[in-house]
């Protein structure tokens, strides 16, 4: 648990554009005991406004460690990030997270979970409690607003994490693989809803996933990592004609991305493995 | 641009991380040293300034004579043997009962039958209540005493096997069975490694209670020991005694404690918790 | 659970009480080693319209202002260490030193700091109780999922609400365990303490009466105290059960 309450202090800085950049970031964790691991060396990776970008890498190759520190969850070592003109220098609303294991309160009921962001921006009474059906219903849970997350299954409480965070509208959303808990329907669902949401009100998204396809299908630009220590492999242009998804994915180019992008990263997976073998 | 370049910036930011860095370095490593210290500084600096009254807290240093007196004497020596053979007695048979039960009584309905109303009476009772009656029964010695802190103990060491082996995922066993295992072999090879962790937990929860309990048989009956020493000293208003008891008791649990610690990591070497960084007491 | 079954669960304990009483009124165990069920029984209802509720309410009440000053106490105090970390450097090798110590040993001190009477006992049960409360509580806050305290923080909660908010009833679970274990402690230390030197309390009227060879009296206080340790336990637990249910 960090002590260390950081000041939150965000200054402006004019020169940047918004959307996101990350420039020269390190990280390396250091266990109390045991050997530090480098898991980020030296990533830069510029997002637009407004830009849907995935992150894409084998297991344990720093995705959630970038995600972490774009969050400002954790004191950057070296490198900047600026998200939306604002140097991260701590966690803040204005950057929505969905974490991998959701995240959820499990003392707070599904709709208590969604109003307790809410309840930070100071909304009155009334107006959280719209807002928070209004997102129940979107992610298909009314009628589970007071069950408990031990009451739900997985695929449920990632719709309640993703809820949560669409609730108090962040300018930023970063998901770290949000999706990872669903099975392959709810999954193209949700791929679908979150697109649809996306195209109502676009946000800058960083969308980390291990899922080639749905990196493909979901991003504008696709950003490949490489085994650990994470550096940034290459990144790939995927964006497709405004199509329902059943259609694009149909489409020899999408299939061609794929090919291309899982080439990529199964090279980065063989890598890995070497590197634990050896 | 305006305001200092990005690099200026981050090389600022990396000097003040290192400054703080080596100075919190400095507080961790520093920091428990000082705190015990000056706990026995002021233990010591708080009698000897008469701040409190040396009969309510006598200083540090004389309890430490104290203790190496009593050591060179003997009996020092002699108490701790008595203590620890009363407790590592009553703890084995504690743990030879308490586990057997724990593992027949899930596993046999009549048995179960008989002693579940017993164990979940005799589990959250305060056990130390029947010492009486173990006087009664058993006299004023050894016996009555290694049998009261057995059985405070056993309860929660037959109750940890119990739902630690009843608890074994049920995928292991089934694969093992399907390999062509007996249910003997079952038991000793998987259900009893697979719940070795938690049945440990009992064991070290166990441990203290047979401390506790064995220093009050001492205080109550008398016949030797910490226990019965310390106490002999509090009636005597003899309070650089009670002190040494004190101390002497703490360092005995401490080193108790920290060996079924010691000796957990040792049979626990392939659970993924000894790699965890810290454990819990 | 139906009330056959519950009778079926409990005829154990009614076929033990049966062999307790026959053994003894056929004289297979001697009286004065075992007596007799029933005398239990009736001693117990004389002593119930003596001082019985007297000694009883005396113990309790010790019990209970010593526990209830270590739980606020405790759980503050490891919460607390848990959450800043100079508290937490400067006091935890403090209680790794102290935490092991057999509690018991606080009997003669307590006895000699302040005597016989409740606040001798209340200090023991508070020192005693106060340290494996802290440390449960203090381990409890600190094995708070990390991504939780992220997660408030990244939704704008503040330092001081994420404290309130999230560390504590995220490690309001274990924190209640750990109390629970406290509490059979408290009555270790309670009953202990009575037996070895006291004027008044049940633990002293259990001796009193074992001393004067009223046996059947000396067993209806057992059992008496028994009872409540018990009872506190069981209805420690269905609070506790209430306070969480959102575990399910
Ligand atoms: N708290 C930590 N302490 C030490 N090493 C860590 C910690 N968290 C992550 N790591 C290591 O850092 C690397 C990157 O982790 P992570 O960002 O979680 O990867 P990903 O999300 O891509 O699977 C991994 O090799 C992991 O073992
Ligand atoms: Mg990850």
């Amino acid at each position: 648990m960090a002590s260390v309450a950081r000041s939150g202090r965000e200054h402006d800085n004019p020169a940047a554009a918004p959307g996101i950049s990350i420039s020269g970031v390190c990280h390396e964790y250091r266990p109390a005991n045991g050997r530090p691991v480098l898991a980020l060396d030296d990533i830069s990776l510029e997002v637009k406004d407004r830009e849907f970008v995935s992150i894409l890498g084998p297991s344990g190759c720093g995705k959630s460690t970038l995600l972490y520190l774009m969050g400002g969850f954790m004191p950057l070592q070296q490198g900047e990030i600026i998200v939306a003109g604002k140097t991260v220098t701590g966690p803040g609303p204005d950057r929505g997270v969905v974490f991998q294991n959701f995240a959820l309160f499990p003392w707070k009921s599904v709709r208590d979970n969604i109003l307790y962001g809410l309840e930070k921006q100071g909304l009155p009474r009334e107006e959280r409690l719209e807002i928070a059906q209004h997102y129940i219903d979107m992610v298909h849970l009314s009628g589970f607003e007071d069950s408990y997350p031990s009451q739900l299954s997985g695929g449920m409480k990632q719709r309640v994490a993703i809820a949560r965070t669409l609730a108090i509208k962040p300018d930023t959303l970063l998901m770290d693989e949000p999706f990872g808990a669903l099975d392959a329907q709810t999954r193209s669902l949700m791929q679908e809803e979150l697109i649809a949401i996306w195209n109502r009100s676009p946000t800058t998204v960083v969308f980390v996933t291990h899922d080639v396809r749905e990196a493909v299908l979901l991003a504008d630009r696709v950003a490949v990592m490489t085994a650990r220590p994470g550096r940034l492999k290459e990144i790939v242009e995927t964006k497709f004609a405004d199509a329902p998804h059943d259609e694009i994915v149909k489409s020899p180019e999408f299939l061609d991305k794929v090919d291309y992008t899982w080439n990529l990263v199964r090279a980065e997976a063989v890598a890995a493995d070497a590197e634990k073998a050896g | 641009m305006a305001g200092p370049s990005t690099n200026a910036a981050i090389a600022l930011s990396l000097r003040e991380n290192g400054m703080a860095h080596w100075l919190r370095i400095g507080f961790y490593k520093v920091g428990p040293f000082f705190t015990v210290t000056a706990l026995l500084l002021t233990w010591e600096l708080a009698s000897r300034l008469e701040l409190v009254i040396a009969f309510l807290l006598p200083p540090l240093s004389v309890v430490l004579l104290r203790i190496a007196e009593d050591m060179v004497a003997g009996q020092l020596p002699l108490d701790i043997a008595i203590t620890l053979y009363r407790t590592l007695v009553a703890f084995v048979l504690a743990m030879v009962i308490g586990i057997s039960l724990g593992i027949v009584i899930p596993r046999v309905a009549s048995i179960r039958w008989f002693f579940d109303p017993i164990i979940s009476i005799g589990l959250p009772m305060p056990k130390i209540a029947l010492l009486p009656i173990f006087m009664l029964w058993f006299g004023l010695f050894d016996t009555s005493k290694i049998l009261m802190v057995a059985f405070s103990a056993s309860f929660q060491i037959i109750i940890t096997t119990w739902s630690a082996t009843q608890n074994v995922e049920k995928e292991l066993i089934w694969s093992a069975r399907s390999l062509g295992a007996s249910n003997r072999q079952i038991l000793w090879e998987v259900i009893f490694p697979a719940s070795l962790p938690q049945i440990l937990t009992g064991l070290q929860i166990a441990m203290p209670v047979c401390l506790i309990v064995v220093l009050v048989t001492e205080m109550v009956m008398g016949g030797q020991g910490l226990g019965d020493s310390m106490l002999r000293s509090a009636r005597y208003v003899d309070s650089p005694g009670v002190f040494a008891g004190i101390v002497e008791i703490g360092i005995v649990g401490f080193c108790v404690i920290r060996s079924m610690e010691l000796i957990r990591r040792r049979l626990l070497v392939w659970h993924q918790e000894t790699q965890k960084e810290e454990t819990t007491v | 659970m139906s009330a056959a079954a519950t009778l079926w669960r409990f005829t154990p304990l009614l076929i033990i009480a049966l062999l307790w009483e026959a053994t003894t009124r056929l004289g297979l165990i001697s009286e004065f080693a075992l007596p007799p069920l029933t005398n239990v029984i009736s001693s117990f209802f004389k002593l119930l319209a003596d001082d019985l509720l007297y000694h009883t309410g005396r113990s309790i009440l010790r019990g209970a202002v010593g526990f209830l000053c270590a739980m606020v106490v405790g759980v503050l105090a490891g919460v607390l260490m848990a959450w800043y970390r100079p508290v937490r450097i400067l006091v935890n090798p403090l209680m790794r030193c102290f935490y092991p110590m057999p509690k018991s040993a606080l009997i003669p001190l307590t006895i000699m700091w302040i005597g016989l009477g409740d606040g001798s006992k209340m200090t023991l049960i508070f020192i005693g109780c106060l340290l494996p409360i802290v440390m449960s509580s203090f381990n409890a806050a600190r094995g708070v999922d990390q991504v939780l305290i992220w997660s408030a923080r990244g939704m704008g909660a503040t330092e001081q609400q994420v404290l309130w908010e999230v560390v504590v009833p995220a490690s309001m679970p274990e924190i209640l365990s750990g109390i629970r274990i406290s509490l059979a402690l408290s009555f270790i230390l309670l009953v202990s303490a009575e037996l070895i030197i006291a004027n008044n309390g049940i633990g002293y009227l259990i001796d009193l009466l074992g001393e004067g060879g009223d046996y059947a009296g000396m067993f209806a206080g057992v059992i008496t105290i028994s009872a409540i340790g018990f009872f506190a336990d069981r209805g420690y637990v269905m609070l506790m059960r209430r306070f969480l249910r959102w575990r399910e």
